[in-house]
Order: structure tokens, then C-alpha cells, then sequence
């Protein structure tokens, strides 16, 4: 039994409380962060989805869950750095969307 | 004295050779029969223990290997079975649909030697077809690992739409598999796909087991009519701004490449177990047969000696006689 969980949708932040009307929501890379009485456990999901079931469960499903105390800030700085270059540099659309995940991602690794 | 002594001793060698003319000449008798005719050899049965001998020590060593392999991917499967389970929860789970477009996806093992889970596979796989066919509806044969596509190719050949091999040369992970699961999904029309593997319950229990995955088409047409856990469906929210129907179809995809990690874990898993316990049996034969084996060397190398004990003392009282 939890109080909040906080996912990480395609179009923001979703709070889920108990009772939250029954949802499925996509998800984006970002931080996810289960609130309970005693603190707050954060994770950083790649991407995948939450269901939000009529009876007060929630499922989520990630392709990758990590931790935050896993994460080295350094290499995030680093992969951020490689990723907006390669925005800069890049030609074709295919190799231009994919540096943009990149960025994405490891933006979304940064901002907590 | 000779000639009583022969025929006191059995007329074995009397009609064989001339009467001997000397009493020394027992030994000459030997001459006169072919080389080797009485000695007993035990060279077949040394030979044959030898070879018997080294069965048992490879299949032992072939248990602990497999043993010491499903230790290691046990866990892994047993914490991936975690990924399936949100999706029954929200969509159900529906193996009798009726669908028109089949596709059964059978996971099997590459290499051999690992009692009965390929065969009970394939069973499985083609009483599934057998159910589902129909006048206007054929389904079609993805097949993962050799041993099955040894065993499917040789009667449903034309069902079979694609086959895959040495899966597992690296070790398992989530991005092989989805890359696999995409390969199928864009390369074959399917309604329903139905992935035919061996669920790990226990180090001697595998049982066959048969998850479906349905296409968001068929999701959404099962919503329509409103029946069952998927009738449900429209009561839940779709958060982030895309339709249902594309929301669904990253849904089915996800799903399908989940239960396919689910399902080589598992069938790996399957794998080394029924592996351990077919080399475990096979080396308790061999040392069945090792034992036997022993035993008639030994009364066949006691029968030798007795016999040149007998001919040794034959000749003696011959001689003295």
C-alpha cells in the first residue's frame, strides 16, 4: 500500500492516488517516484506503460527500471554532451530521430 | 599310462590328434589344434567395459553442467515472469479465441540430448493446428530452435513461415528477443499468435503450456461485443492523447515481446532440467550395464584359469600316471 506513485506519461507527469479512474498510459523516459509513509523511492524507467486498474492496483511495465542511486551523474553529462552533438551532426532523419531519443533520454537522467 | 589318462580326461582332443607315442608327447597334443582355440578371450567384454565406463563419466559430467547452468538462468525466469502478468490483469487471457489468422510460435531447444520437451512441444503445436483449422483458415508455423524445425519440417513444411536458430548461443537477454519479436511481427499477418513452450514448475516438472497474444484488431473487436475481461477495456481511460487503436497496437507489441522473453526463459530452463535428469538416468544405466559387464569378465577370466589349471593337471597326472 503506497500513497502516490508519480509516472513519467507521454504527455507529463501523471499522479496516481488510490481510487484513480482505471487508465492505461504510454510511457516516456523519466523518473518514476513511489511515495509511501515513509519516504519516496525513485526509479528511472526507460519506457513501457501503466495500468491503472479499476480496483486501486497500478501495474507498470518497463522495458528498463534502474534505481536512481545507480546512476553516475558523470556519464549522464557525458552521454548528454555526445547525444546533443550528434543532433547537430546528424544527416539523414532516421539518424537525426535517434539522437534525439538520446538527448531525451539522458536529459530526463538529468534533471532530478 | 597315456592313453588312460586321455581317456580318463574326456575324449576332447583323443579323436582330434594321433595317439601320442610318448609320455611327454602331452604337451605335443597341443600342436595339433588350431592356435588359440582354448584359451577364452576377454579382450571384447575389457573393451566394451572401457567404452561403458566412459558413457558414465561423460553424462555425469554433462548433469553438473546442466545443472550448474539452470541455477544460473532459474532466477532469471522466475523474475521474468513478472512481465506478463500486468497484461492478463488488464486484458485477460483468451486461448480458445476464434480467430481466422493463427500463428503458432513453438519454442524449442537447439542441441539434443535432453529428454522428451521438444517432442512434447511439437505435439502440442500440431494439435493446435489441427484445432484451428479450417476451410478458410490455415495456421502457420514460426519456429524457434532446431529440434523442432527438425520435427515440424518433415510433415508441415508448407505451413512452416520462418525459423530461427541458435538463440541461445549468447546468453538471453530482453533486446535480442524484441528485436526477434519485431522481425516476426512485421514479417507475418497474424490475428492471433499462440507461443507453444515449456513452463519451468520444478527441476523435474516442465509443463506445456500455450500463451496467447492477440493483435489489436481482434482486442478491439472483443471490446465491441463487450464480453468478458476485454469487454472491460472501455472503461479505462486512455491517458496521452492517442486513440485506443494506436494505443493497442503498441500494446499487443510490447506484450508479445514480453511473453517471448518469458517463454525462452522458461523453455531454457525446461531445457536444463530435463537434460540433468536424462544424463542422471542414462549414467545410472551405464552403471547398470557396467556392473553386469564385470561380472561376466570375471567368470569368464576365472574360466580361463580353470581350464588351464585343468589342462596343466590333466597333463602332470598324465605324466605321472
Amino acid at each position: 500500500m503506497v500513497d502516490v506513485v508519480i509516472v513519467p506519461a507521454t504527455r507529463g507527469q501523471l499522479g496516481v492516488l488510490p481510487g484513480h479512474v482505471a487508465t492505461i498510459a504510454e510511457l516516456k523516459p523519466g523518473i518514476m517516484s513511489v511515495h509511501d509513509g515513509n519516504g519516496v523511492t525513485k526509479y528511472f524507467v526507460s519506457s513501457g506503460f501503466a495500468f491503472v486498474h479499476a480496483n486501486s492496483f497500478a501495474d507498470i511495465i518497463a522495458v528498463e527500471a534502474v534505481p536512481l542511486d545507480r546512476i553516475d551523474a558523470s556519464l549522464v553529462q557525458k552521454g548528454l554532451a555526445e547525444f546533443t552533438q550528434k543532433v547537430n551532426s546528424a544527416s539523414t532523419d532516421l539518424e537525426k530521430a535517434e539522437a534525439q531519443i538520446g538527448v531525451d533520454v539522458q536529459s530526463a537522467l538529468n534533471s532530478p | 599310462m597315456a592313453m588312460a589318462a586321455l581317456r580318463r580326461e574326456g575324449r576332447r582332443f583323443a579323436p582330434s590328434s594321433p595317439p601320442p607315442l610318448l609320455d611327454a608327447s602331452a604337451l605335443l597334443i597341443e600342436h595339433h589344434v588350431p592356435f588359440g582355440a582354448r584359451s577364452i578371450s576377454t579382450q571384447v567384454v575389457r573393451n566394451r567395459m572401457k567404452s561403458v565406463k566412459n558413457i558414465q563419466k561423460i553424462t555425469k559430467a554433462m548433469k553438473m553442467v546442466a545443472a550448474s547452468k539452470l541455477r544460473a538462468i532459474q532466477i532469471r525466469a522466475e523474475n521474468s515472469r513478472g512481465l506478463w502478468q500486468p497484461f492478463i490483469a488488464l486484458l485477460g487471457d483468451t486461448p480458445s479465441i476464434d480467430v481466422k489468422k493463427n500463428v503458432i510460435v513453438t519454442v524449442s531447444s537447439d542441441k539434443g540430448l535432453c529428454g522428451g520437451i521438444n517432442s512434447t512441444s511439437v505435439r502440442l503445436s500440431k494439435g493446435l493446428h489441427k484445432l484451428n483449422s479450417g476451410p478458410d483458415k490455415e495456421p502457420k508455423y514460426v519456429v524457434v530452435g532446431e529440434k523442432a524445425k527438425v520435427q515440424l519440417i518433415r510433415d508441415s513444411r508448407k505451413h512452416i513461415h520462418l525459423t530461427i536458430s541458435e538463440l541461445t548461443k549468447i546468453p538471453l537477454n530482453y533486446t535480442q528477443v524484441s528485436v526477434l519479436a519485431d522481425d516476426i511481427i512485421k514479417n507475418v499477418e497474424f490475428d492471433a499468435l499462440k507461443i507453444v513452450f515449456n513452463k519451468f514448475h520444478s527441476v523435474v516438472s516442465f509443463i506445456p503450456t500455450v500463451s496467447t497474444v492477440l493483435s489489436p484488431e481482434v482486442v478491439e473487436r472483443e471490446v465491441e461485443s463487450g464480453s468478458g475481461k476485454l469487454g472491460e477495456l472501455d472503461s479505462y481511460e486512455i491517458e496521452g492523447g492517442s486513440t485506443r487503436g494506436e494505443t493497442l497496437q503498441n500494446l499487443a507489441e510490447f506484450q508479445f515481446s514480453c511473453v517471448m522473453f518469458n517463454a525462452v526463459l522458461e523453455n531454457a530452463c525446461s531445457e536444463m532440467g530435463a537434460r540433468m535428469s536424462a544424463m542422471d538416468s542414462s549414467s545410472r544405466n551405464a552403471g547398470e550395464v557396467l556392473d553386469r559387464l564385470t561380472l561376466t569378465y570375471n567368470r569368464t577370466r576365472q574360466a580361463a584359469i580353470t581350464t588351464e589349471l585343468t589342462e596343466i593337471i590333466s597333463g602332470a597326472s598324465a605324466l605321472e600316471g
